[in-house]
């Protein structure tokens, strides 16, 4: 059965404004597919699938049309809707075991659908009993109330009484919320022979796990709009959304090797409310709901991109305008972004680098994509530091073209070298050595402002340095300030370094090695700073190791480098677990450690 | 209290009503020897006289001015119903607490007492006690206290045992606040909504309790009382004078009952209906 | 309330025998704790005179020292003594007041309980409409009004002034009446005192149904009952009302002792010859070993009743007798 859902709109009336839960939503379910819609809490996805089954609350004020064949499901009233629920489309809900009344036994409560639809009472019990069994639930189960269940027994009861009707169209609320692996698994089973059955099933989840591995088709909801649609394959290895690689990268997937990161910021939830504007209308809108005032009043922008606030590709031109539905060029994604997705931010074609009859770096291609982590991993001599520098801006390359936001670097260079500086920072591999022994704290990391001429007041001067000195967790004490390179340790010069990169708050960062000349301890507060000012700032970050153990913390994705050529790039996980080249597999089996033996011949 | 349901309490048109019949009743009862200038044991004026300008409810068969007796037997109900209430209250509360924060085998104790005591019908003792022994009407209204802590210590117990282990609280403790300095700083003031709900119900109760006993001949005859007016004034239907001797207690009585009940519905609403009390 | 019921099946049992043991014992022991010649004191100023005879089949009563377990098994035996204002045994007395109590109360719980049940769930499912907010009002108001209060004015209005109804007695005496008159003439005396009751019973269950049932149907498994397609009054009586049962069926116990005494002022009041008026006579007449017997016999009763409720508690809710 096909369900159309055409500018699904729903909003919660309160006392003196709404809440927008749903912002024109489309969503096609088909026979045979499943559809999973994932977000946030909060972003609606429960609402839409209330939404079907028409049980939104008295004060869901609804607009759309959610087509079911030739009829309008959002025009029944209680008596069309009735005959309708369960028979067609049937809901499992989240919660588990508060969706069971605590007062009748399984058995009655997924029989009722039957027996309320004139089925002879023994033998709905008899079919309830099946249908349990079929969860994998024993027959002296079904006999017991709520209580007497586990969670996983009580999900398998839901799903049994969604299913009892046969119904074509199953909606799932967070079906595996809370479960141990086995039910899960077990669950995923079960949803996937819905699909064989050729019902339309719709999986409301957070689970990206789940999701990617069922759906086929994804809708990502952030606060009540759609962002992208996307193949289900594509959710955790290629999103093109910022809010769905920021979703991804958060998500705890078995085979992620990277640390968690969080999403910059906090969704609230939309309002629409009225009040005296300045010109003494009273003025209706829609705004974000949030605790910093990063508009007048209090309020969020009311145009523009809804993930504006937080996104970290974000350009001012984001904020204006609301922003349409837009197809990929490779047909495969859906994206409301009027970036195109998530931005290219450095793109090589064909570059190389000679020092006279030495090849540093063969003709190399390379994209990097806004706020991800690019690992370079290599032995010494690979060239992944002459790519990084080519990335920097700081070695021309022989031949090739390589282009920065956009721009011909070149060119750019060529014209305008000052312009594009600042819009880079760098860290090197010694930090004591990359900073002037005869300057003090406030002077290295002022060095660049000064440099540019960015800023003249002296005052601000001071305000961007203890900013940027703050940033990196560093002291901001007027002593501390006047210290110089020598009486300071390692760690504490690097990130004096790192905060002189960040003073003009760059796109890019290229880190070469920042963290060899560090203690294991030290390094490992640097790098979890660094990451956090990655999310924070949503700095696009090209990190150079020869460690693949640390590239499989920090990376997204993963660039392996032998003798001037990239030989092998994808996502971290993939390059970690099935890494393609035999030149990977030594790398890793080194870096397990000189604990392990060795197989013979690895070496 | 939380700002937001004061705020709903205050708004709350039940609340608001039965406040201000109270605090009118409590007015009236505190400025009634202002109001009347008889005693109402002053048995020297003319019996079933009507109402007059001197006498504003007229006078009853034995010669008494109503209406000084009226603000007389209603002073005597307040008094009771704010004794009794008040006792059970911080009975109950100080039970209550000490279980939830003890806890073991003092817990267990109390709260098996606590049941006992419950299941034991209170007029009876009362009917009982006053029978035998025709005590003065505070030693009923403690033993009413008595009787009835039990509904208030389980409502205090069950929520000081899940503030107990509310974070913040557990922070108090780790930061080394003592037991005293957590249950009179932290414990008492969040349990302050139950105290309101608990005193309400228990004036209600012990108002209806104190009318209908004195009715019933239990309490001390010579002390005025509503419920002794209304059980004399019956006698004399048939005469017009229960417009002014029967209906001002039934009314006033009523009003009182009333303006107890508002408060107690209006303030379950407003705080988390689990915390709903036993009347 | 909850925790009331849920402990296992064998401490309110324990409970209420223990209350049982304590009402006992403050009856058997009361007369025994007064200073002085309590017969002479008691019986001094009471509209009852005692032959010597008589005065000393008393002081064998009261000064009986063969202990408290005596006095339980004379208890047991129906022995409570005997009534010198009615010149009859109490337990006679007592027995001969009892049907009326319960035909008077036992109606008025009845209809009071189905009619505040049914309307406040009713009232619950529809929360927010007119009718719903008026219907709360009336009742919040009626729930302020004491049996003394609307007792006093209906005796007053419908049997006093207007006549329409008997002001006193369950039936009229010494009639020679057919049985659909006797029937009749029965429902004609119980109408004022059942309409007190009612008033008085049924805006506190309707109030606690209607609470009850606003807070269930928040529950996740109604959505689910009414997403299951169900015929709406199957969601709104097998699913949601079957819960918000549960707490009526609680509260009712503990609002037990103070609907007694409502039903003794309302027998008095219309002169009902049941348990109430029979106390209401033996306090004015000082008739101690009667409202003894009274209190004591309507005590175990009613602790009965509240054992009964506990175990009606059990069946309603699989929760609590699977706990134990």
């Amino acid at each position: 059965m096909l369900i159309f859902i055409k500018k699904l709109t729903v909003q919660y009336s309160e006392e003196d404004h709404a809440l927008l839960a749903l912002d024109r939503v489309d969503l096609t379910l088909t026979p045979g597919r499943i559809t999973a819609l994932v977000g946030e809490s909060g972003s609606g996805k429960t609402t839409l699938g209330k939404a079907i089954m028409g049980l939104l609350p008295d004060n869901a004020k609804v607009q759309g049309e959610i087509l079911l064949g030739q009829d309008n499901l959002l025009d029944f009233d209680e008596v069309r809707m009735n005959p309708v629920r369960w028979a067609t489309t049937a809901m499992v809900f989240q919660n588990g075991a508060a969706n069971l009344n605590p007062v009748h036994r399984l058995k009655d409560q997924v029989a009722e659908p039957l027996i309320q639809r004139g089925t002879p009472k023994k033998q709905a019990l008899e079919q309830a009993r099946n249908r349990l069994t079929a969860m994998g639930l024993a027959p002296e189960l079904a006999n017991r109330y709520p209580h007497e269940l586990s969670g996983g027994q009580v999900q398998r009861g839901l799903l049994a009484m969604g299913l009892i009707l046969d119904p074509p169209v199953l909606i799932l609320d967070e079906p595996t919320a809370a479960l141990d692996a086995v039910t899960k698994s077990f669950i995923a089973q079960v949803i996937q022979d819905c699909r064989t059955q050729n019902k339309s099933v719709l999986l409301i989840t957070h689970d990206l796990d789940l999701a990617g591995a069922l759906a086929d088709e994804i809708a990502v909801l952030y606060l009540g709009q759609v962002m992208e649609y996307l193949p289900g394959r594509h959710l955790l290895d290629r999103p093109a959304h910022p809010y769905t690689l920021a979703l991804a990268r958060a998500f705890p997937a078995m085979d992620a090797v990277r640390d968690l990161g969080g999403i910059r910021g906090d969704a609230f939830y939309r309002m629409v409310h009225a009040h005296a504007a300045d010109n003494g209308h009273t003025h209706v809108h829609t705004h974000v709901a949030a605790p910093d005032a990063f508009h007048q009043g209090g309020h969020a922008p009311p145009e523009g991109c809804l993930f504006q606030p937080r996104c970290t590709q974000a350009i001012p031109a984001c904020a204006l305008g609301s922003v349409a539905m837009e197809i990929t060029p490779d047909g495969d994604h859906r994206l409301r972004c009027i970036r195109g997705g998530i931005a290219k931010i450095l793109a090589f074609r064909q570059v190389a680098k000679s020092y006279g009859p030495v090849t540093a770096l063969h003709p190399t291609n390379l994209t990097l994509m806004a706020g991800e982590v690019f690992c370079l991993v290599g032995e010494t001599g690979s060239g992944k530091t002459t790519l990084a520098m080519i990335a920097a801006g700081a070695v021309i390359p022989d031949r090739g073209t390589r282009t920065f936001q956009g721009r011909d670097m070149d060119e750019w260079m060529k014209k305008d070298a000052a312009s594009l500086a600042p819009c880079i920072g760098i860290i090197y591999q010694n930090p004591a050595e990359s900073v002037s022994h005869r300057l003090t704290v406030f002077e290295i990391v002022a060095e660049p402002l000064r440099i540019h001429n960015t800023v003249t007041d002296e005052a601000e001067l001071t305000d961007r340095v203890r900013s940027a000195l703050s940033d990196v967790r560093l002291s901001c004490a007027p002593e501390f300030l006047k210290r110089y390179p020598h009486e300071l340790n390692m760690g504490a010069i690097q990130r004096v370094c790192l905060a002189r990169a960040l003073v003009h708050e760059p796109d890019l960062l290229v880190a070469d090695e920042p963290t060899s000349a560090l203690d294991p301890s030290v390094q490992a507060k640097v790098l979890k700073m660094l990451l956090n000012l990655q999310i924070e700032k949503g700095l696009t970050l090209l990190f150079v190791t020869h460690n693949i153990g640390l590239a499989r913390k920090v990376a997204d994705r993963i660039g392996v480098m032998s003798e001037g050529r990239i030989i092998e790039a994808g996502p971290a996980a993939r390059i970690i677990h099935h890494p393609d080249h035999e030149y990977t597999r030594t790398l890793i089996r080194s870096a397990q450690g000189l604990s392990r033996p060795l197989p013979a011949g690895s070496l | 209290m939380h700002l937001d349901a004061r705020k709903r309490i205050l708004t709350d048109p039940w609340f608001l009503t039965g406040a201000a019949l109270l605090g009118l009743l409590v007015c009236l009862a505190a400025v009634g020897p202002v109001l009347v200038p008889w005693d109402p044991h002053d048995i020297s004026f003319i019996p079933l006289d009507p109402p007059s300008a001197r006498h504003w409810l007229g006078i009853n068969d034995g010669g008494m001015d109503i209406f000084a007796e009226l603000l007389s037997g209603l002073r005597n109900t307040l008094v009771f119903g704010v004794t009794a209430a008040f006792a059970g209250l911080v009975l109950g509360s100080v039970i209550g607490l000490f279980a939830a924060w003890k806890g073991g085998w003092a817990d267990q104790v109390l709260m098996r007492l606590a049941d006992i005591v419950l299941a034991i019908p209170s007029v009876m003792i009362l009917i009982l006690l006053a029978a035998f022994l025709r005590p003065p009407p505070w030693v009923l209204a403690l033993t009413l206290a008595a009787l009835t802590w039990p509904t208030t210590a389980r409502g205090i117990r069950a929520q000081a045992l899940t503030l107990k282990h509310r974070l913040h609280i557990q922070a108090a403790r780790h930061m080394g606040g003592s037991a005293r300095y957590i249950i009179f700083r932290h414990l008492m003031p969040e349990l302050f909504p139950l105290y309101l709900i608990n005193f309400a119900a228990k004036l209600r109760m012990a108002v209806f309790m104190e009318a209908s006993l004195a009715f019933l001949g239990l309490f001390d005859p010579s002390l005025k009382s509503l419920g002794l007016m209304i059980s004399f004034a019956l006698k004399f239907y048939y005469m017009d004078i229960w417009i002014n001797w029967l209906v001002p207690p039934v009314l006033l009585l009523s009003l009182l009952i009333m303006g107890t009940t508002f408060v107690t519905i209006s303030l379950e609403n407003v705080f988390d209906p689990r915390l709903k009390t036993a009347l | 309330m909850h925790s009331f019921a849920r402990h296992t099946c064998l401490t309110p049992v324990l409970a209420y025998l223990a209350a049982v043991l304590v009402l006992a014992f403050l009856s058997h022991s009361l007369p025994r704790m007064l200073p002085g010649d309590f017969i002479t004191a008691m019986y001094g100023s009471s509209d009852v005179t005692l032959t010597e005879q008589q005065e000393a089949v008393l002081r064998t009563h009261y000064q009986d020292d063969s202990g408290f377990m005596a006095f339980l098994g004379r208890l047991l035996r129906l022995d409570w003594g005997y009534s010198h204002a009615f010149l009859a045994p109490v337990s006679a007395l007592f027995f001969d007041a009892l049907p009326w109590t319960l035909l008077l109360m036992g109606t008025a719980h009845l209809l009071s309980s189905l009619l505040g049940f049914v309307l406040g769930v009713e009232a619950a499912w529809r929360r927010g409409t007119c009718m719903e907010k008026a219907g709360v009002g009336i009742m919040t108001v009626l729930e302020g009004i004491p049996e003394l209060c609307s007792g006093a004015l209906l005796l007053l209005v419908f049997a006093l002034h207007l006549g329409w109804f008997p002001a006193a007695g369950a039936q009229t005496a010494y009639a020679d009446h057919t049985f659909v008159q006797q029937v009749t003439d029965l429902l004609h005396h119980l109408a004022l005192p059942l309409t007190t009751l009612i008033l008085a019973y049924f805006p506190g269950n309707f109030l606690l149904a209607r609470a009850g049932m606003v807070m269930v149907m928040k529950s996740p498994f109604v959505l689910i009952a009414r997403a299951k397609g169900l015929p709406p009054v199957r969601v709104r009586y097998a699913h949601a009302a079957r819960n918000a049962l549960l707490p009526l069926v609680t509260r009712f116990g503990l609002r037990f002792a103070f609907m007694i005494t409502g039903a003794l002022v309302v027998e008095t009041l219309f002169s009902y010859p049941g348990l109430g008026t029979l106390l209401f006579n033996a306090i004015a007449m000082r008739d101690l070993p009667l409202i003894q017997g009274i209190v004591l016999a309507a005590s175990i009763m009613v602790l009965g009743i509240n054992l009964v409720l506990e175990y009606v508690y059990t069946l309603l809710d699989p929760r609590v007798a699977h706990a134990s």
